[in-house]
């Protein structure tokens, strides 16, 4: 099947060609930073919703780049969950970047055009991972994402160099898991392109070498992915990197992982292979998933850092979407691949909410939020809806994927990950409920509070946060109620890409 | 068209409205909205409607039938009441977390399958807590803060109950349940936490005097009257409620008895009330369920008087204590004789509400058989007189002189109290209104000679015991503790214990001073590397003796914590283990 | 220490109407004596009725329910306060 229009190319070069043209121009004056930031950003949403109703209405096609066949050459597929996650990236990278604008122009003046370099280059990068059919391809492109991902954690202060290498460590050896895995296969099958090894594979015998490349690919991307265990680089590179650059690795960067992940055992390694002739080592891993869950929520308990907290939960949500893709039946895969788009709406939610936060105060430390709901009234209202979300309250988004997991591990008889879910609920709620309890209804600034001084910068916040960020904040958090009473028609999309047989 | 309009879209609705009026209008708003649900509710035809597709079920969202309508009466009706009792209200919070709180309510009456209660279950606590919140005092922080953890958790249960039941049954029906297993016991426990059913009640008496006024008349309507109407429909006739229900009606009255604050008073009579009503559906006929339905209605009303006339009173004195409170008739008789009138209703007073209703459910349980349950219940209604009839407005208007002459309360919460004060003499003369609404065909006749005799021998020599046995009631300052020791002071106790099992060796000179398990938790898991380490290095030493090497060992811990300089190699270690475990798996295990 | 959301008492805009009623010694007699011979009045008819029984004959007798009645409140009086003594803690137990 192929495409009428390049149209899915030209979504993907938009961001990259601004790149370019950004660091170039940028040096001669800064008014160009915001249109060929935004500029290129809304063309691809625009674009990619305009793909995203064509894969719907006619089907999902590939295409082959400088139409050299496949296995030779690379192939793209856009069918509806790729044409979903087009729209997830380009929509959340678009709403993040109105946010990102004003802080990088705070915490890096004169360096935007450099940080929106790396920035665009790893959006395309991003796109580029989830349209790819091609294995190796998605190695360059994971590569391209990763050192962009680098480059902008050390540009942050303090010791955010020190977290960006630490995460280079990580990374590297994550990509270079995967990278070996999909050496091993290429020995095995002689393709590179997924449709190709997936077809080769199935006729192999499951000996050796298969297990060892499933284990690198799988272990590569668990590490990419911050799956506890293997988590230990993400709290320090999120939370000590640039505002900005948080506010598109919380939402993005995870989840497209694990869209990688779903994508290798989907169409390369196919279920049978993975799930069905090991079913042991598959409900292991929903409990390793489960206890990934737990653990990770009581971290998140410890912290007293709005940011370090949250990024302890995104790891809890990374437990959630492999359990869930793991527990290998219909609702599981269902509830996970519909937490990916829920969770990075909600994930951006409450970071824009925590930038604008810490665009007025100064510290996002528990000490700092006292009281906000009287200044920052519609941040705190949207801080809620997002907190909702990931608690699971009903009609937000967070509910629904919640509930399509809950009932694949009844399905598949796995309590453990139940339990997990249902504890990881209660421990969100405490969490956040503490934060709401702080901020709605705790007097601050006692400004007669004479010689009471806190130290370093006790900021009473002002004012509301400014405009470029509200807006984004409001918009999203509206997202999590459109999204939640939506499920229905995002669900059915979803569903045609899993496979038949569940 | 207006067919088939949900009542709770319209509070919902009137709720986002409520938010964004300004002050003079909003209360106007909230006000209105009760009364236009009332009417929509009378209007609505007997049937399903407002059928939707989720999760690949077919749900209701509109199960009209006589049971559902009731409650919605009587719900609306009190939400109209408690407006105009909170016509003075200035702040955006209250009641746009009264109306979401009532809407969700009547959402959860007329939901017509489990997925759609359990919706609306879950709005209805969070909306609530938002009225304890409101308070914004110290103590109404934490104890909103345990009081959403207790829903949540209840929540919880239900929500894995109603899980098992669609994976055993394959439907989503909210129908009486026949088979008792498991997921049907979840369900229960899940509903009773709501119903207040001992031990997990503490919530109801701590949280609900810690709410404001208005709040505290809002909330006493709702949580529990939508738990009795969801076990009616699920467990009428379960007789393991006729203990339940028993436990409760007696568990309330003696803890009331106890209580020094009036409002907490109050929410243990709710206990004991709502315990009449579980009695009723543990009973499971058709007269106990009317019973059940029609004290719940009453209860409504009557329970809602009685929160008002206690709010007036702390609105105006600033004090619920009893201790603290006295000799109010003489400037607040308007007030008086409004919680007169609720507290009559509440004892069964002939001539009231409660008499026309309550009485129903102790015959139901006579021509049961049941006499156990008809003797706990009798005496538990002499307890009610007790406590809710006469010690209520005795300490609070009566008693010593407490020196305070607060003038009569505001006129708007006159006329709302009056409003529900005809409504409990109404009734309770006339209750034909009552039994036309009721689930089943009413055979009830209260008002036999006999029958008004016996019940004001009964009421008249309990009140005489009251006066002779005063001196022994003297109101103290004083709390009783309740279940809720167990995780408010238990937890402390559990960790002291596990801390000096650990460390027996070595006295710790470290105090655990939690306050509350997740301070605990968090406290540990703010660096749990790093302690778990040290505990280890202390166990060593407890072991091997050397107690300088552990104290060096410890140091060297602590500065490596301090600076968080964990060698990354630690975590390529546990990387690269990982990679081996997952490609021998995949190898050998089949 | 805790902040009320309502103003408290003082917003008494005139000295209100007393009813001093039953500061008079006077009063209270009389209502105490109208009390008992309404207790009096309540028990009476039933020496001239038949009453009936639910399950036990005891149920009968004249004054059944008024006994029944004072019986039940001593012992929830008498429950209560021993209860008291294992439940009761100062308000600040929690805190």
């Amino acid at each position: 099947m192929s495409s009428p229009t390049n149209l899915h190319l030209y979504i993907l070069a938009a961001p990259l060609v601004a790149a370019f043209v950004l660091n170039l121009l940028g040096r001669l004056s800064r008014r160009w930073v915001m249109p060929l930031t935004l500029g290129p950003l809304v063309f691809s949403t625009a674009g990619s919703l305009m793909l995203l109703a064509r894969v719907l209405k006619e089907g999902g096609f590939s295409y082959t780049v400088g139409n050299w066949t496949p296995p030779y050459g690379i192939e793209l597929l856009v069918d509806p969950l790729s044409a979903m996650m087009l729209v997830l990236i380009s929509g959340i990278a678009l709403t993040a970047t109105f946010s990102a604008l004003p802080w990088v122009e705070r915490e890096h003046p004169g360096s935007e055009h450099l940080f929106f370099t790396l920035y665009l280059i790893l959006i395309a990068g991003l796109m580029g991972l989830v349209l790819t059919a091609d294995a190796f391809n998605l190695y360059v492109l994971l590569e391209i994402t990763s050192i962009t991902t680098y480059g902008l954690i050390a540009m942050g202060k303090g010791r955010a160099p020190l977290a960006s290498f630490n995460y280079i460590i990580m990374g590297s050896i994550g990509a270079c898991f995967y990278l070996l895995g999909i050496g091993y296969l290429y020995i095995l099958t002689g393709s590179l392109n997924m449709a190709d090894m997936a077809a080769i594979i199935k006729t192999l015998p499951q000996g050796p070498a298969l297990a060892t490349a499933f284990a690198f690919a799988i272990v590569g991307l668990w590490v990419k992915m911050a799956f506890f265990p293997l988590h230990g680089w993400l709290p320090n590179a999120y939370s000590l990197a640039p505002t900005a650059a948080g506010l598109l690795f919380a939402p993005l960067m995870t989840k497209v992982t694990i869209y990688l992940m779903i994508r290798v055992i989907l169409n390369v390694f196919t279920p049978e292979y993975v799930f069905y002739s090991h079913p042991l080592v598959q409900s292991g891993v929903v409990w390793a998933a489960a206890i990934a869950i737990v653990c990770a929520s009581s971290l998140a308990l410890g912290q007293r850092d709005l940011r370090r907290m949250l990024t302890y939960i995104l790891i809890a949500e990374v437990g959630y979407m492999v359990g869930g893709f793991w527990l290998a039946n219909s609702q599981g895969m269902t509830g996970a691949i519909l937490h990916i788009f829920n969770d990075a709406v909600m994930t951006l939610c409450l970071f824009l909410a925590a930038a604008a936060i810490a665009s007025r105060t100064g510290s996002l430390s528990f000490d700092n939020l006292k009281g906000l709901y009287r200044t920052m009234p519609v941040t705190m209202a949207a801080f809620t809806v997002g907190a909702f979300s990931i608690i699971g309250v009903p009609p937000t988004c967070g509910f629904f994927s919640k509930w399509y997991l809950l009932q694949g591990a009844v399905q598949a008889g796995q309590w453990g990950f139940l339990a997990a879910l249902l504890f990881s609920s209660l421990v969100n709620a405490i969490m956040f409920f503490r934060i709401i309890e702080l901020a709605y209804f705790t007097d601050d600034g006692e400004a007669h509070h004479g010689g009471h001084h806190h130290g370093d910068d006790h900021h009473a916040p002002v004012a509301e946060a400014p405009l470029p960020m509200l807006a984004p904040l409001v918009v999203t958090a509206a997202a999590l109620l459109v999204i939640g009473l939506g499920t229905g028609p995002i669900v059915s999309a979803i569903r045609l890409t899993l496979p038949k047989f569940l | 068209m207006i067919d088939w309009l949900h009542p709770s879209f319209l509070f919902l609705l009137g709720a986002v409205l409520v938010a964004l009026l300004p002050a003079r209008i909003r209360m106007a708003a909230a006000v209105l909205v009760p009364l236009a649900a009332f009417f929509v509710i009378v209007n609505l035809p007997l049937g399903n409607g407002l059928q939707y597709q989720l999760f690949g079920f077919d749900l209701t969202l509109l199960r009209v039938d006589k049971l559902s309508k009731a409650f919605g009466y009587v719900f609306t009706i009190n939400a109209f009441a408690a407006g105009i009792f909170a016509l003075h209200l200035k702040t955006r919070v209250e009641p746009v977390a009264a109306l979401t709180y009532i809407g969700a309510s009547i959402g959860a009456v007329f939901a017509g399958d489990l997925i759609s209660l359990y919706l609306f279950w879950e709005v209805m606590a969070i909306a609530s807590t938002f009225l304890i919140l409101a308070r914004g005092t110290e103590r109404s922080y934490q104890s909103a803060f345990r009081y959403v953890m207790i829903h949540l958790l209840g929540g919880l249960m239900l929500l894995a109950g109603i899980l098992l039941q669609i994976k055993a049954t394959g439907s989503v029906a909210f129908d009486p349940f026949a088979i008792r297993d498991l997921p049907t016991y979840l369900i229960l426990i899940g509903f009773l936490v709501n119903a207040a059913a001992p031990p997990l009640s503490a919530w109801l008496s701590d949280a609900y005097p810690e709410a404001t006024v208005t709040g505290g008349v809002v909330l006493t309507a709702y949580t529990t009257k939508t738990a009795v109407y969801t076990l009616i429909r699920g467990f009428a006739g379960w007789e393991i409620l006729m203990v339940v229900g028993c436990v409760m009606a007696l568990y309330g009255i003696i803890y009331a008895i106890l209580e020094n604050d009036m409002r907490r008073i109050l929410a243990y009579s709710i206990i004991n009330q709502v315990g009449f009503m579980v009695t009723g559906v543990g009973i499971g006929t058709a007269m106990a369920l009317n019973g059940a339905v029609a004290h719940a209605f009453c209860h409504i009303i009557y329970k809602a008087l009685l929160w008002m006339s206690a709010g007036a009173v702390l609105q105006l004195t600033g004090k619920s204590k009893c201790t603290d409170l006295g000799g109010l008739y003489k400037t607040m008789p308007l007030t008086l004789i409004f919680g007169c009138i609720g507290a009559l209703a509440i004892s069964s007073f002939p001539g009231f509400s409660g008499y026309t209703s309550k009485p129903m459910i102790i015959e139901a349980g006579v021509h049961g058989g049941f006499y156990w349950v008809w003797l706990v219940l009798e005496l538990a209604s002499a307890g009610v007189f007790l406590h809710a009839g006469i010690k209520f407005p005795y300490f609070v208007f009566f008693a010593k002189d407490s020196g305070m002459r607060p003038g009569e309360a505001p006129p708007h919460m006159l006329v709302a109290m009056a409003f529900l004060s005809f409504i409990c003499i109404f009734l309770g003369v006339y209750p034909q209104p009552l039994y036309a609404i009721l689930p089943f065909e009413v055979n009830f006749h209260p008002y036999t000679f006999e029958h008004t005799l016996n019940q004001l021998q009964l009421l008249m020599f309990s009140a005489l015991a009251f006066f002779m046995f005063l001196p022994m009631l003297k109101r103290t300052e004083t709390i009783s503790i309740d279940s809720d020791w167990f995780y408010r002071k238990g937890g402390q106790l559990f960790f002291t214990a596990a801390d000096k099992l650990f460390n027996s060796i070595n006295a710790q000179a470290e105090k655990l001073v939690a306050v509350e398990l997740t301070a605990q938790v968090s406290r540990f898991f703010k660096q749990p590397g790093f302690l778990i380490q040290r505990q280890g290095v202390r166990l060593l030493a407890a072991v091997s003796g050397n107690r300088q090497q552990a104290e060096q060992m410890e140091a060297w811990l602590d500065a490596r914590n301090r600076s968080g300089a964990y060698p990354i190699g630690i975590w390529v270690l546990l990387a690269v283990s990982i990679l081996g475990i997952m490609s021998l798996l995949y190898l050998l295990i089949r | 220490m805790s902040k009320k959301s309502k103003p408290a008492a003082a917003s008494v805009p005139t000295t209100p109407r007393e009813f001093n009623w039953l500061d008079d010694p006077k009063n209270i007699r009389l209502v105490r004596n109208v009390f008992y011979a309404v207790l009096v009045l309540l028990v009476l008819p039933d020496f001239f009725m038949h009453k009936h029984t639910l399950f036990y004959s005891v149920e009968a007798w004249p004054g059944f329910y008024a006994v029944f009645g004072f019986i039940s409140c001593v012992g929830i009086i008498l429950v209560s306060k021993l209860l008291g003594y294992a439940l009761k803690r100062s308000e600040n137990y929690y805190d």
